[in-house]
């Protein structure tokens, strides 16, 4: 494994001072726990959520193996309806775009609704670095930009906070009295960003799904900010991955609960919501413009692995995130980029740096609990190990590993030669030296006994 | 033109010179149970979801009384029972709409700007009254799209939502609030 | 009946009990057993670190030393899982990189590799083997074992039917207790996190013995037991099932 470089190092000591917060870990398998129960309860509506799985995993596979047929049919239907679609190649294209697009149209505030897209490709900096306020109006993520912290989680973005830290962000950043009231604390923001919404000059969203059969994008969301973001502000952005594709309105029919079951355990979310464009003759208010942004950022890269493919199916549910006992110990901010958990560690060599970011597959005990959970049946934990076997195909192993594994092999090719390697681990506990050999398991933890004779021995003793 | 589009078509098709592995076929089985009686399940889930209903006009002669500022939109059947707005969806306590239809299987309202003028009536008041008929209550999700696809297929509105119950948040400590950015009141109306 | 015993390498030199409990068991149940002693390692370890080629080599090894045995059983959910699920995969993958062709397919020790407790209840359709074992345990869902092999009523049924023992079910049974093989010494401070996670729920049943079908996952929580001075056991299922 890669450990030497600089990326996985500061995850390694990331996760070590987070999995030693027991007070963290608390916070984080509370919410978790009360996520699982609501979960269950969610399944239990559908007749059979293993066959709900394969109909969602088989639209998928559909739409991305047949993506350009899908792409261009939904630039078609966005145009028909009176929206621009954009194609960006990058995220600095991306970028560019909004940026050029905003000040043609002299924007000078931006609302934008919870999207890790906008988040992937950094564009609130590039915003407010052009002197556009912008403003995230997702109660999660306006704390966490007061806060100037990125989201904790791809779906609940301060899983990690008490009241009591939220109470204090709020009383520090606003001004507001301490109170740690949570529907005090959710009216404080309310009557905020109603302001915010009633004066933006553009609204930015992300999109759930793209729909290619009618053109439209759709948003799910529980609070009403995404609406109020593509309803007041005069123009609507919507910044799309181009994987987010699905052939057909009828899909949501399934697409839409089985995403709100997996991220939330609810039958639907409050706002399930379709914008097809600007607003229609006869309408009465509504955005002058809508603009598509569809985004490749390294996706093609991802769709060309046809091994990992399947990667791309994900809604980003983040029921892959909570069910893994790694991120329930170390947390989202370990992870530092963009996607996190199970589908981060496996997406995340394809969309950046392979090399810098492979050691995030390692850090996994392959334990399988996301494949399990993920409700469009995405081959996780088994894309962990193509990474692996990726990452020492193309060297980016240390050679002392690359050593120990031929050694070890050669001495597992012939019985006497692992008979003697047995002989000698066995020795190395008896004798103590095991115990600095194997430091960071014995850390914390005794070896076992080593037994008189092996099964082997016994076997040809006894049989 | 921005050479984008051909350049992200073209590595789409590239890689999709490569197979991939077809995953198992899902079964011809329902996904959903089927709904049996649509209005008494709208009603349960509705009720379940913290949504307020009203039969019946004198009851809704009651609940209009504290409102004093109330915004319409302008569609008949609104019209019919509300009669005018005195107020804009901007500075009223109360906005009214009507609904494209109801949905059983997740006491859903769905709304369009078709159906309701507009895309903010129904989502900037604090409260939100839906006048519905009855007979606007479909099962489940896929008949409510069936519905939409044969009413809307040549001209779709330029924006639809789904609403499942009022505005919530579950965002600080797992706690649930309503009334986040949405109507905090999300009520229905439901006339024969 | 007969089958091959394929003994996974760690358990072979440090928990050779589990086996002979196994063996125990089987002739128990008038199972003949034999035992190829040219096995040495399925190829896990490299497999799961991305040295597919070396894997690939010893998984080779493995087909031939099991070729023609009519069943193997192995006391790891972890091993047969190697074979049963990865072996396919591996061998298909790792020839087709070499262009000189030669792979031998898929080996016919693939689909005739059984876990323990899975060969027990599935293939000798056995759920009680007269064991005798009075002790309140709880037990811990290996990873493989649950979610490659799929076993989870299997162990339980057996368990149940153990005269004198009561079995308490953990609210975290199925949560990894971090091992993971190398994954533990990489990143020893989240796989300790997980052990003290699995060890407080087991605590938490009052149980004196955690059983399960995985000697790494019981070296894993014994070890944290026995530094912490707990006075909870471990023991494998085999042993439980060969105790009279």
């Amino acid at each position: 494994m890669n450990t030497a470089t600089a990326t996985a190092l500061r995850f390694k000591r990331a996760a070590a001072a987070k999995a030693t917060d027991l007070q963290h870990r608390a916070v984080i398998q509370k919410a978790i726990a009360t996520y699982d129960a609501a979960v269950a309860r969610g399944k239990t509506r559908f007749a059979d959520w293993q066959n709900a799985r394969s109909h969602a995993a088989a639209i998928k596979w559909e739409t991305i193996n047949h993506l350009d047929r899908y792409l261009e049919q939904f630039e078609r239907n966005v145009l028909a309806n009176g929206g621009h679609v954009f194609w960006a190649e990058t995220a600095e294209d991306a970028r560019q775009h909004i940026l050029a697009l905003a000040r043609r149209h002299g924007v000078q505030k931006v609302v934008k609704s919870k999207s890790m897209t906008t988040e992937e490709i950094h564009l609130n900096e590039a915003l407010e670095t052009a002197g556009i306020k912008t403003i995230e109006t997702d109660l999660g993520e306006y704390i966490c930009q007061i806060r100037g912290e990125p989201p904790y989680h791809i779906v609940t973005p301060v899983m990690h906070l008490t009241k009591a830290d939220i109470a204090q962000t709020f009383h520090e950043k606003l001004g507001t009295p301490l109170t740690d009231n949570a529907e005090e604390l959710t009216m404080i923001a309310r009557a905020r960003l109603r302001h915010e919404f009633m004066t933006a000059d553009m609204g930015i969203t992300g999109a759930n799904f793209a729909i290619a059969d009618t053109g439209m994008i759709a948003l799910t969301e529980n609070e009403g900010n995404a609406r109020l973001s593509f309803s007041l502000p005069r123009i609507h952005v919507a910044v799309v991955g181009i994987e987010k594709l699905i052939p057909r309105l009828e899909d949501l029919a399934l697409l839409w609960p089985l995403l709100s079951t997996s991220g939330t355990g609810q039958a639907l979310t409050a706002y399930s919501s379709l914008i097809g464009g600007p607003r229609q003759p006869g309408e009465t208010d509504g955005p002058q413009e809508f603009h598509v942004v569809l985004l490749d950022n390294g996706r093609t890269r991802l769709l060309a692995d046809a091994e990992q493919r399947d990667a791309l199916h994900c809604i980003r549910c983040g029921a892959c995130l909570n069910a893994c006992p790694i991120y329930k110990n170390v947390g989202g901010y370990t992870y530092a980029t963009t996607y996190q958990g199970p589908i981060g560690s496996v997406i995340t060599p394809h969309l950046r740096d392979a090399h810098q970011w492979s050691h995030l597959s390692y850090a996994s005990s392959l334990c399988g609990a996301c494949t399990d959970a993920c409700p469009v049946r995405i081959d996780l934990h088994h894309h962990l190990l193509h990474n692996r076997r990726n990452s020492v195909q193309r060297r980016f192993d240390q050679p002392i590993q690359r050593l120990m594994f031929r050694a070890w092999l050669w001495a597992m090719q012939s019985p006497g030669r692992y008979t003697v390697g047995g002989k000698l681990a066995r020795l190395a506990i008896r004798l103590g030296w095991a115990k600095s050999l194997a430091q960071p398991w014995t850390e914390g933890r005794e070896l076992p006994e080593p037994p008189e004779q092996s099964f082997h021995e016994w076997w040809k003793q006894t049989r | 033109m921005n050479p984008a589009r051909e350049n992200i078509l073209a590595r789409v098709q590239a890689a999709l010179r490569a197979q991939a592995h077809r995953p198992a076929a899902p079964t011809t089985a329902p996904i959903f149970p089927p709904v049996t009686n649509p209005e008494t399940r709208f009603r349960e889930e509705f009720i379940a979801l913290k949504g307020e209903l009203i039969d019946g006009a004198e009851k809704l002669r009651e609940f209009l009384k504290p409102f004093g500022r109330i915004a319409t939109d302008d569609t008949q059947l609104v019209r019919e029972v509300i009669g005018d707005g005195n107020a804009g969806p901007r500075d009223c306590d109360l906005g009214v709409t009507g609904c494209d239809c109801l949905i059983a299987q997740t006491g859903s309202v769905v709304v369009s700007t078709t159906s309701t003028g507009g895309r903010a009536l129904s989502v900037l008041p604090p409260t939100h009254l839906v006048i519905a008929r009855r007979d606007q209550i479909v099962p489940d999700l896929a008949s409510a799209m069936a519905l939409l696809r044969k009413r809307y297929d040549s001209r779709w509105p330029s924006a639809l939502s789904v609403i499942t119950g009022p505005s919530r948040t579950a965002d600080i400590e797992k706690i649930l609030v309503f009334g986040a950015h949405g109507p905090k009141r999300l009520v229905v109306y439901l006339g024969s | 009946m007969r089958v091959a015993l394929f003994i996974p390498c760690f358990v072979d030199q440090l928990f050779p009990k589990v086996a002979i409990a196994m063996v125990t068991v089987l002739r128990r149940l008038n199972v003949d057993v034999d035992y190829p002693t040219e096995q040495t390692c399925c190829g896990q370890p490299a497999f799961n670190t991305g040295y597919w080629d070396e894997a690939c080599t010893l998984a080779k090894r493995h087909g031939e030393i099991f070729a023609d045995a009519d069943a193997i059983v192995s006391p790891s959910g972890s091993c047969t899982a190697m074979v049963r699920n990865f072996y396919p995969e591996l061998l298909a993958r790792t020839a087709s990189l070499r262009s000189a062709g030669g792979g031998t397919g898929v080996p016919a020790c693939v689909n005739k590799t059984y876990e323990f407790a899975e060969f027990l209840v599935r293939k000798l359709g056995v759920t009680d083997v007269g064991a005798k074992f009075p002790a309140r345990v709880t037990y811990h869902d290996a990873c493989h074992a649950l979610r490659e092999l799929r076993l989870k009523d299997e162990p339980r049924q057996l368990l149940r039917n153990v005269q004198g023992l009561e079995l308490v079910e953990m609210d975290q049974a199925e949560t990894c207790c971090g091992f993971g093989g190398t994954f533990s010494v990489k990143f020893p401070m989240i796989s300790y996190a997980m052990d003290e996670v699995k060890v407080t729920s087991i605590k938490k049943t009052g149980a004196e013995y955690v059983v399960s079908g995985d000697s790494s996952c019981l070296m894993q929580i014994d070890g944290y037991l026995r530094r912490q001075n707990l006075p909870i056991k471990t023991i494998s299922l085999a042993e439980v099932l060969a105790s009279t």
